[in-house]
């Protein structure tokens, strides 16, 4: 049986493991940046259904 | 319309589809036809946004709002958390391998034949889609308007089949740039011209307070009620998966994202729809949440398609219709006396009359549903064919009714230029994989490769080939009513099995393509089956679909004969 063809992790430019933004300069950074903007549109349309309900 | 509104519609159309057109002419190079030049983060974040937003996202989404207010919001919470897998897992793969379509990974990871199959589900999910995509806004439009069916489905087909022919996907991802910016401010122009006429002296929190107590506010629901469509848990567990195949497998996104001059480009213009997709969501939603407060105060129609309406109304249901009408606007007389009283208790801050009065109103808004109700029922006596929803006709009603002469024409514009965007993104994937995954991929198994001009041409004419057929499509079908629903259940029914691959690809390395590829085409035969047999939620194929076919690649994989596990 011959092998799969390898999927390793791809081997990331220098330019790509930064996100060249002046805050959020890494990608887990960002991520953690996205979930944190999510739950906050959550916590907001949740007050925002009780309060006018 | 009048002459000026025209003027602005065919002005801003013409001039983003010339422009498209001008910049991106004499393309040769194959890998800059497909894959697009060296494209910036935004531009493929704004490119994303747009092939996802068709017309029906800003025809139908406000009469959802106005219909069942902000719920469907929640829909969209799995996207963000899609959009980060695929950052991490699908993206840096694709980039790595340097590949023009999804699919052409499948072949690179498993083989040929499981890639063919790949994309020619690919092809027959969205080569349906593209037709309703022109056919849906072009329905509500010309109905609306009086113009000609097939009229408009033609001239809205032709223009954006052109520039998507001439200059592929850097036309696609240029023209989609400027026609998200005319879709923003246009949306922005309505919202700021609803406030302006809501009621002398009625605050944006009092609007608020009115639209809550119809229960339109209510964007979040914790509830476990299986019976109810939209929840949190729907929205982030349904949600995460439908926008994992959407986003990760689906050719018209993947080659919005691959035209990145970089995978730190690709991964920002993802990052960008993960921030933005929410918001823009509530927002198109609050517009339906406040056209309804609008309407509280003005004489809404008892239909919103009065074009229906009318040619019942003067049919033998007439007199029945418009009893119903006179029920209707009574009732609506007695809400807004209440609506008046409600809103004035509130200011003096007069709990216990506001309450009162917010129950009397709602007792007076339930006579009027009764009445919209009783008058769908009649329409649909009258000619079982008449569309009985009304929800798409909302929004354009109250444009054409209440907005000034030239934003008119913008509005109608940014329906068009929603149809365009979403449209030349669906065929410029349509034309690419079928001359990357099947056209070339043949050449180069037989070994008759042809210089990368001869595929550009066959390129442009297999784009062709599925904007013809596409305007052919719109032109003939003559379901009015459940088409959306229609290109939903469509997509389900392909989106698992195709999402199953791509994760036996990505997490289970040591299946191989024999046993996927059978996997995958049982797991499609036990949707159609089971679509044929059962009657639940079509949303439940996208999961049915994925897990039984990551399943049988699995056994597959364990019980072939040795000499066939490759």
């Amino acid at each position: 049986m011959p092998p799969a063809p390898e999927i390793t992790p791809p081997a990331s430019a220098p330019d790509d493991r930064r996100t060249g933004l002046p805050a959020l300069r890494t990608w887990r950074a960002m991520y953690w940046f996205v979930l944190g903007v999510f739950a906050l549109w959550v916590t907001l349309l949740t007050w925002l259904t009780r309060h006018f309900a | 319309m009048n002459a000026v509104d025209y003027l602005v519609m065919f002005g801003v159309l013409v001039a983003i589809a010339a422009y498209g057109m001008w910049r991106t002419r004499g393309q040769h190079d194959l890998k800059t036809y497909v894959k697009g030049g060296e494209t910036h983060w935004l531009t493929i974040g704004l490119s994303v946004m747009a092939t996802q937003a068709s017309a029906v996202t800003f025809l139908s989404t406000p009469g959802q709002g106005y219909e069942s207010g902000l719920g469907f919001v929640q829909n969209y919470f799995g996207a963000p958390l899609a959009l980060i897998v695929i950052s991490i897992v699908f993206l840096p793969i694709f980039r790595r391998l340097n590949v023009y379509t999804a699919y052409e990974y499948l072949g690179q990871r498993f083989d040929a034949k499981t890639r063919l199959l790949g994309a020619a589900l690919f092809l027959i999910q969205r080569g349906i889609g593209a037709g309703i995509t022109i056919y849906a806004p072009a329905i509500v439009l010309s109905t609306v308007m009086g113009w000609r069916l097939d009229l408009t489905i033609l001239c809205s087909g032709v223009l954006v089949v052109a520039y998507t022919v001439t200059g592929g996907t850097p036309a696609v991802n240029l023209t989609q740039k400027y026609q998200i910016g005319v879709i923003f401010a246009g949306m922005v122009a309505a919202f700021f011209m609803l406030l302006a006429k809501l009621p002398a002296g009625l605050t944006l929190h009092e609007a608020l307070t009115v639209a809550g107590g119809f229960h339109k506010l209510d964007a979040v629901d914790y509830s476990f009620d299986p019976a109810k469509r939209y929840t949190i848990w729907t929205g982030v567990f349904g949600g995460m998966f439908l926008a994992l195949s959407y986003f990760g497998t689906d050719q018209s996104q993947v080659q919005r994202y691959l035209a990145g001059s970089s995978l730190r480009e690709s991964r920002l213009g993802l990052m960008f729809n993960a921030l933005f997709k929410i918001p823009m969501q509530f927002f198109i939603l609050l517009l339906g949440a406040l056209v309804f407060v609008f309407y509280q105060f003005e004489q809404p129609p008892v239909f919103f398609n009065q074009t229906a309406w009318h040619q019942q109304a003067a049919g033998a249901q007439g007199a029945k219709l418009r009893a119903l009408e006179t029920d209707f606007n009574a009732a609506h007389v007695e809400k807004q006396q209440h609506l008046h009283e409600w809103v004035a208790a509130e200011r003096a801050g007069d709990d216990r009359a506001a309450n009162t009065a917010q129950a009397a109103a709602l007792a007076a808004h339930q006579r009027t549903e009764a009445a919209r109700a009783a008058t769908k029922a009649a329409l649909r006596e009258a000619d079982p064919k008449t569309p009985t929803t009304d929800a798409d006709y909302v929004f354009i009603t109250f444009i054409v009714d209440h907005l000034p002469h030239g934003l008119i024409g913008l509005l109608v514009a940014v329906f068009f230029a929603a149809t365009f965007s979403s449209k030349s993104g669906e065929l410029n994937a349509l034309g690419s994989t079928t001359v990357v995954d099947f056209y070339r991929h043949v050449h180069q198994l037989r070994g008759t490769s042809r210089p990368d001009a001869h595929y550009v041409a066959a390129g442009k004419w297999a784009t062709a080939f599925w904007g013809v057929a596409a305007i052919i499509f719109a032109m003939s079908v003559t379901l009015a009513e459940n088409l959306i629903q229609f290109a939903n259940i469509v997509a389900s029914i392909f989106y698992g099995v195709v999402l199953g691959l791509f994760l036996v690809a990505f997490f289970l390395k040591w299946v191989r393509g024999t046993a996927v590829f059978w996997g995958a085409l049982a797991a499609q035969l036990l949707v159609f089956v089971l679509y044929a047999t059962l009657s639940i939620s079509y949303l439940w194929y996208n999961v049915i679909g994925c897990v039984a076919c990551m399943l049988f690649a699995v056994a597959l994989q364990l019980f072939l004969p040795k000499a066939q596990r490759i």
